[in-house]
């Protein structure tokens, strides 16, 4: 499939996306464009636009620093809708912002144990999935069991903590469950540093 | 960034069937695990089993001996 090309290297935000937008128009009868960028916030802000118009859109990373955006039209795409204020905002990604991620439990939410328990599997495996991940994920109490062998959720964190995010737990609750020697993932712990990351942190997400 | 690849992946009715799924798989080792319906397949909300490519056969024959219904297949890079 041919792909209509708009090159916005060396632009600044929010150029990337208003030039993007202006192309979508111009060129409805085009099925497929790529976006080539040298910037990954430029990238997410095209690739969040052009779902908000309703295209398919795709980051893919090159190996020098680039990065370029599919973007594929989709049946009722809307390529004239308006530029709203938020999509010419110059986001920071939060990774470089700093969420972090407390679990202090197994489950997600309260009701049923084992949905819960699926929900939280379900929660990490999304989380890594994401193109913008948390600095840290913290675990207490009851999550501590999600490192530990056996935990349904060791391949998701492994993944999480190869493409940066801290993977953190409790010594305390390790210790309290008897689970000093089975840590799987990532690192222990003390409250010192759970609270330190919790202050530090742009905002704090508790699934 | 992550690398896509191929798979296969099978979409239920409810929940509970896609656990009963989960549970019938631990069981038999047959591969594969639970994941969020991608959105490329639903904006709606649930559950699915995703696993290898070619385990197409295995994974027909579970949901078969596992009596569930109404499941569907896709194959989707993710």
């Amino acid at each position: 499939m041919n792909e209509f090309v708009i090159d916005v290297r060396g632009e600044q935000c929010p150029i990337p996306v208003i030039k993007t937008r202006k192309a979508l128009e111009e060129h409805k009868d085009c099925r497929a464009f790529v976006v080539l960028t040298g910037d990954e916030n430029a990238a997410q802000n095209v690739q969040r636009m052009a779902k908000n118009r309703g295209y398919a859109a795709e980051i893919a990373a090159g190996s020098n620093g680039s990065y370029s955006v599919h973007i594929t039209a989709k049946d009722g795409a809307q390529p004239e809708a308006p530029l709203q204020h938020s999509e010419l905002a110059c986001t920071v990604s939060a990774a470089s912002a700093g969420a972090v991620v407390a679990i202090g439990s197994e489950v997600m939410g309260t009701g049923n144990y084992e949905l819960g328990h699926l929900l939280m599997k379900s929660f990490i495996y999304a989380l890594s999935q994401q193109e913008n991940l948390p600095s840290a994920m913290l675990f207490y109490n009851g999550g501590a069991h999600l490192t530990c062998e056996g935990s349904p959720a060791l391949e998701d964190l492994r993944q999480l903590e190869e493409q940066g995010t801290e993977v953190l737990t409790c010594g305390t609750c390790l210790d309290f469950y008897g689970l000093k020697d089975k840590l799987a993932v990532g690192q222990i712990s003390n409250m010192y540093v759970i609270a330190e990351k919790m202050l530090q942190a742009s905002h704090v997400i508790r699934p | 960034m992550r690398a896509k690849r191929l798979w296969l992946v099978v979409t239920f009715p409810s929940t509970t069937a896609a656990m009963a799924m989960e549970s019938y798989c631990r069981q038999h080792e047959v591969p594969g695990r639970l994941i969020p319906v991608p959105t490329s397949i639903s904006a709606g909300c649930g559950m699915c089993w995703r696993a290898p490519i070619e385990e197409r056969e295995r994974i027909g024959n579970a949901i078969t001996e596992a009596a569930l219904t109404g499941t569907l297949l896709y194959e989707v890079w993710i």
